[in-house]
């Protein structure tokens, strides 16, 4: 190396921290591979057991799910870290997400929501065109987004229930085949 | 998983501080390793840097959501943490446990001694010795207190506009009075070109990091790149063969247990001797400030 050149030694850095660098890379993407259970998510998942599953806690579903909801079955994610986090939509004519949350502080919402008539616990508003829910039940907060009317919050607050896979719970039958509203 | 109170603000700085300090550490270590980098103003100024710039990377805000950690973050320091060990005990938990004896060993060996030192009253020195200490440029008003003890001590202490001279009676015992004068010389470098507020800034930082075992190692090696630039400057122009002589004094006075500081005296000896040379120059400054902004490029995607 020659005493004159400005950057001598630099060509060296950036070699070991190359290095360092591919090796983390590798720490992250292999460490899943053979710890599953250190990646917190998002995972897109088939089922509500699945979810049930990997969650350790039962996901609340409402079972009034009107037609406009669409027939197929929504789509399910689940976020284990820092809080683990269900969320289940709906895509229809009308679009519905469900975001069950355990812990963490509440979600978020303006200044001007309101109690929902006759749901405890709860906040609402309107953005646009989509109807906001805040709940909370028990150690979850739930947080409802829909086109659907502003009426239907409260059939979708009145309704939500843990899935439960032996019993005739609302989101089994829910999944098969959406009741009509 | 790791408890989400990781991932709360104040958790989640300390942690990307300590992450980005043990892999800035890492590079910086290994590159000093293939330059065969030498005692010297470079290295003192990587040092400083690898404590002071893992405080900024981490500040960088943003990061931590799932999005980021997902989607965009080449490490989420996340996946590594939740390894499963046994019994439950997961990574994240020895984390905890290294954090925790880290804050206790720098009670234990830093603060306290500090706060000791800071508070202990002595008789005062004797004439010459004070006259001595007095004579060096800037230390007109230096208070010299004379420690009764056995042990060979010669240390500074106090502030810049009233610094304080600790010398044990097992030191004006056992060094001759050329000895003690390079001792002296010594102490006294610690107090020019802005070294005592470099260092104690710089206490401060390695402070705020005090659960990280990587900041502790490099201001103790910071510490004793600035001991062998004030040996240095204590023999500039001068015979090194008594500041050598008092080092090595001290040295069979050193607890055989503590390695640590028979090992940092047994370096001090060595540079003064010749057998390891310093070199200020190793680096180009522009070398390091592309080093350091090619690692504030890179840590922000470590999280």
């Amino acid at each position: 190396m020659s005493p004159s050149r400005p950057l001598r030694g630099l060509a060296g850095f950036l070699l070991v921290a190359g290095g360092v660098l591919v090796a983390l890379r590798v720490l992250h993407v292999g460490v899943p591979l053979i710890f599953p259970g250190t990646r917190p998510g998002p995972f897109s998942v088939a089922s509500l057991e699945e979810a049930r599953g990997r969650l350790g806690f039962a996901p609340l579903v409402p079972a009034y799910r009107p037609a406009t909801l669409g027939a197929g079955p929504p789509s399910l994610t689940v976020t284990l870290g820092p809080h683990p986090t269900f969320l289940a939509v709906w895509r229809g004519a009308h679009s519905l997400s469900l975001t069950q949350r355990r812990g963490g502080p509440a979600p978020s919402h303006p200044p001007t929501s309101q109690a929902l008539g006759g749901v405890a616990d709860s906040r609402w508003w309107r953005e646009g065109p989509a109807n906001h829910l805040v709940l909370r039940r028990g150690e979850f907060w739930v947080t409802v987004v829909t086109d659907l009317p502003a009426r239907d919050l409260r059939r979708i607050a009145d309704t939500l229930g843990p899935y439960s896979a032996g019993g005739p719970g609302p989101a089994r039958a829910g999944l098969r085949a959406p009741p009509s509203g | 998983m790791i408890p989400a109170a990781w991932y709360a603000p104040l958790p989640s700085f300390l942690w990307q501080v300590a992450l980005h300090s043990a892999i800035a550490g890492v590079v910086l270590y290994g590159w000093a390793r293939r330059l065969r980098l030498r005692s010297g103003r470079s290295k003192r100024h990587l040092l400083a840097l690898l404590l002071v710039l893992p405080l900024l990377t981490a500040a960088i805000p943003g990061r931590t959501s799932l999005e980021f950690r997902e989607r965009r973050a080449w490490l989420d320091s996340g996946r590594l943490l939740a390894i499963p060990l046994v019994a439950g005990v997961r990574v994240s938990h020895v984390v905890l446990l290294v954090g925790l004896t880290m804050v206790a060993l720098t009670l234990w060996q830093e603060v306290l001694p500090a706060l000791r030192r800071s508070g202990a009253r002595g008789d005062d020195a004797p004439e010459p010795l004070a006259r001595l200490a007095r004579g060096l440029p800037g230390w007109e008003r230096c208070a010299v207190t004379l420690r009764r003890a056995d042990a060979l001590l010669l240390a500074t202490g106090g502030w810049p506009w009233r610094p304080r001279v600790i010398v044990s009676r097992g030191a004006l015992a056992r060094l001759s009075d050329d000895e003690l004068a390079m001792a002296l010389r010594h102490e006294h470098a610690h107090w020019q070109q802005g070294r005592w507020a470099r260092s104690h800034a710089l206490f401060a930082v390695r402070l705020l990091q005090c659960y990280s075992p990587v900041a502790l190692w490099t201001f103790r090696e910071y510490c004793l790149e600035v001991e062998i630039e004030c040996d240095a400057a204590a023999v500039a122009g001068r015979d090194a063969r008594p500041l050598t002589r008092a080092l090595l004094a001290v040295y069979e006075s050193t607890d055989r247990r503590d390695v640590a500081a028979r090992a940092a005296l047994r370096r001090r000896a060595d540079v003064l001797l010749g057998d390891d040379r310093l070199d200020d120059d190793a680096l180009p400054v522009a070398t390091i400030a592309a080093a350091a902004a090619t690692l504030v490029a890179i840590l922000p995607w470590l999280v």
